[in-house]
């Protein structure tokens, strides 16, 4: 098997298609990364005034905080087009990650509780976080960026799947 | 109800045994002045400081109260905000009887229940006679199963009925760790040697280079660990594994001495660790999961808690994980080790690994200095993960994660080829949604 063939193989649908989480979600990181980057420009000119500091040391801060956030602009990128889920009629598939990749399969018998969570960014741009839990800690099963009827649709369905399917330890 | 229900109280010493080491320490420190019967303004502040103690202990103790009403424990305290706690029997997941060193000197006994979906603190009871705190446990517990009996629809009426204080049977001692053993164990392993190799380190490095300072910096930290492995000792003395109608029993304890009933249905999965040192002699320990143990305390219970024997002959912990886990061996499945692959990924480690899934159970094997194998059965893994970082994508590797309820339990297939990864995530996910049905839950 080639190299390429194993690594597609991994994350391949299973059964039917991964559906993606919304482009919304790229927006809204993209605008936390530009908000915590224009502190930081902050930071550094006002640390510059302040202490004085020689022309080559403010430079070199200004191209470490444009490269870190360049880096983070490609990742949110294919972060956002990596993350998907799909139903299955016994479980819950999730692929995330940009550099450390996970597929995770959560089956609905062993849910114990579904979390739909939107801060206020996330309300901005109308999406939510739907988020599943197992008596494991290792389960991380997330699934951001749904927009609101989505992530209420899933929840429903996740919370009448789990009840029908009700586990206990 | 007007009549007065048929409360009981804790032992009237429990203010003393709760305060102990202040009441010890303020009579010590004025005592001389009180021989004189010249007593000084410090030993009058300390003498009003404990009648006033003393008055609120009483209160305290007046207060508390605690009786069976139908379906709950209900205990209720305070003497200014008055708190009234109701613990439903049928939600007990086990009950320990703890001895701290003072409540021993006194013949006293804490009751600690694990209750389902509850902090550990709800759950406590001190401090009761020994003899009450087992009668209680007793009690609690066949109520507990006389309710769950009732629950299901099969049950017949006779459970309904009032239950007693059963009969005791006697406990069958199924294994004992003699104190020599366990000390042999704790100065041959992984930590002790580590321990051991730093310092003899850092002492020849101060040698060498004639300054002490790295030493005296380091020495405090080195304390700290010697530390961990005497309180280990102390915590697992006299450590005694037996059988009961409830299910396993563990006794142990040095100063502190605690009893903890293991009911085999919680077992979420099982660790057998071998240090490198004890692999001569044969020895092994046996860790378990248990569900809504750790993870019901919020993360402190240790794992010290879910030990079901600290060090043993390998054969004699191997019959103990058979018998915890309902007859499953855990050397059952074939295990395989990764492709060659691995070891551009993890050049010595990939030797260690090994994975491989029976009929009932997933067990996975690692470590080089402790080798452990850890197991748990296809019904109670909780989630499938694959995983797989940069350097993973760029050999074709992946780590398969089984996910298992908090605890020591970690079954793992790592740097597998990434189709083999992914088809092992399918088995997996099919195997357990077969094991759970076989189970009669619901997939």
């Amino acid at each position: 098997m080639t190299r390429l063939g194993g690594v597609d193989d991994l994350f391949a649908p299973p059964g039917n298609p991964w559906q993606p989480v919304s482009p919304a979600l790229r927006h809204l990181r993209r605008t936390v990364l530009l908000i915590w980057s224009a502190l930081g420009l902050l930071a550094i000119v006002v640390a510059a005034t302040v202490f004085a500091l020689p022309l080559l040391v403010t430079v070199a801060l200004l191209v470490v905080l444009l490269s870190v956030c360049a880096m983070a602009w490609l990742l949110i990128g294919r972060n956002v087009r990596f993350w998907a889920y799909a139903e299955r009629e016994e479980d819950l598939y999730i692929k995330h990650g940009a550099l450390f990749r996970e597929l995770v399969a959560v089956p609905y018998g062993r849910m114990q509780y579904v979390d739909v969570t939107a801060g206020p960014l996330e309300q901005l741009f109308k999406v939510s976080t739907v988020h599943l839990h197992t008596a494991s800690p290792g389960t991380s099963a997330r699934i951001p960026g749904l927009p609101r009827e989505e992530a209420a649709r899933l929840r429903d369905r996740l919370t009448s799947l789990g009840n029908a399917q009700a586990a206990g330890l | 109800m007007t009549e007065e229900r048929p409360f009981r109280r804790l032992s009237p010493l429990t203010p003393l045994v709760r305060s102990f080491i202040v009441v010890v320490a303020a009579v010590w420190a004025s005592w001389d002045d009180l021989l004189r019967g010249d007593p000084g303004p410090l030993a009058w502040m300390l003498l009003a400081l404990l009648v006033g103690g003393a008055v609120y202990g009483a209160a305290s103790w007046l207060r508390t109260k605690y009786w069976i009403e139908a379906e709950e424990l209900r205990v209720d305290t305070g003497v200014i905000s008055r708190q009234s706690r109701r613990i439903r029997i049928d939600r007990l997941q086990g009950i320990d009887i703890v001895q701290p060193l003072v409540a021993r000197l006194f013949g006293l006994a804490e009751l600690r229940m694990d209750v389902a979906g509850g902090g550990r603190g709800e759950g406590s009871l001190a401090f009761l006679r020994l003899d009450d705190a087992r009668a209680l446990k007793d009690l609690l517990l066949a109520r507990r199963d006389a309710l769950r009996a009732k629950g299901r629809p099969s049950a017949d009426g006779e459970a309904a009925a009032a239950p007693t204080v059963p009969v005791p049977t006697p406990a069958r001692v199924l294994a004992r760790v003699r104190p020599t053993t366990l000390l042999l164990s704790l100065l041959l392993s992984a930590d002790t040697l580590v321990l051991v190799l730093v310092a003899l380190g850092l002492v020849v490095s101060s040698l060498l280079a004639d300054s002490w300072l790295g030493l005296s910096a380091t020495l405090p930290v080195l304390l700290g660990l010697g530390l961990v492995q005497v309180r280990r000792f102390v915590a697992g003395y006299n450590f005694t594994v037996s059988q009961t109608d409830a299910g396993l029993e563990i006794h142990r304890g040095l100063l502190e001495v605690s009893s903890q009933t293991i009911t085999l249905s919680r077992v979420m999965g099982v660790v057998l660790s071998e240090p490198v040192l004890w692999r001569r002699l044969g020895w092994a320990r046996l860790d378990v999961s248990l569900a809504g143990y750790s993870s019901s305390s919020g993360g402190q219970e240790g794992p010290a808690a879910s030990t079901v024997l600290p060090v043993g002959d390998r054969v004699l912990a191997l019959w103990l994980a058979r018998y915890v886990l309902s007859s499953l061996d855990p050397e059952a499945p074939a295990l395989t080790g990764p492709g060659p692959g691995a070891r551009w990924a993890a050049p010595v480690v990939h030797k260690y690994l090994a994975a491989g899934a029976g009929e009932q159970l997933a067990v996975s094997r690692h470590g080089v200095l402790t080798r452990r194998l850890h197991a748990v059965p296809h019904a109670r893994v909780q989630s499938v993960r694959v995983r797989q970082g940069p350097w993973q994508r760029r050999l074709g590797l992946a780590d398969v994660h089984l996910d298992s309820p908090p605890g020591p339990v970690d079954v793992r297939a790592r740097l597998r080829e990434a189709g083999e990864a992914r088809r092992i995530l399918e088995a997996e996910v099919a195997v357990t949604r077969r094991a759970r049905r076989a189970q009669g839950e619901p997939a």
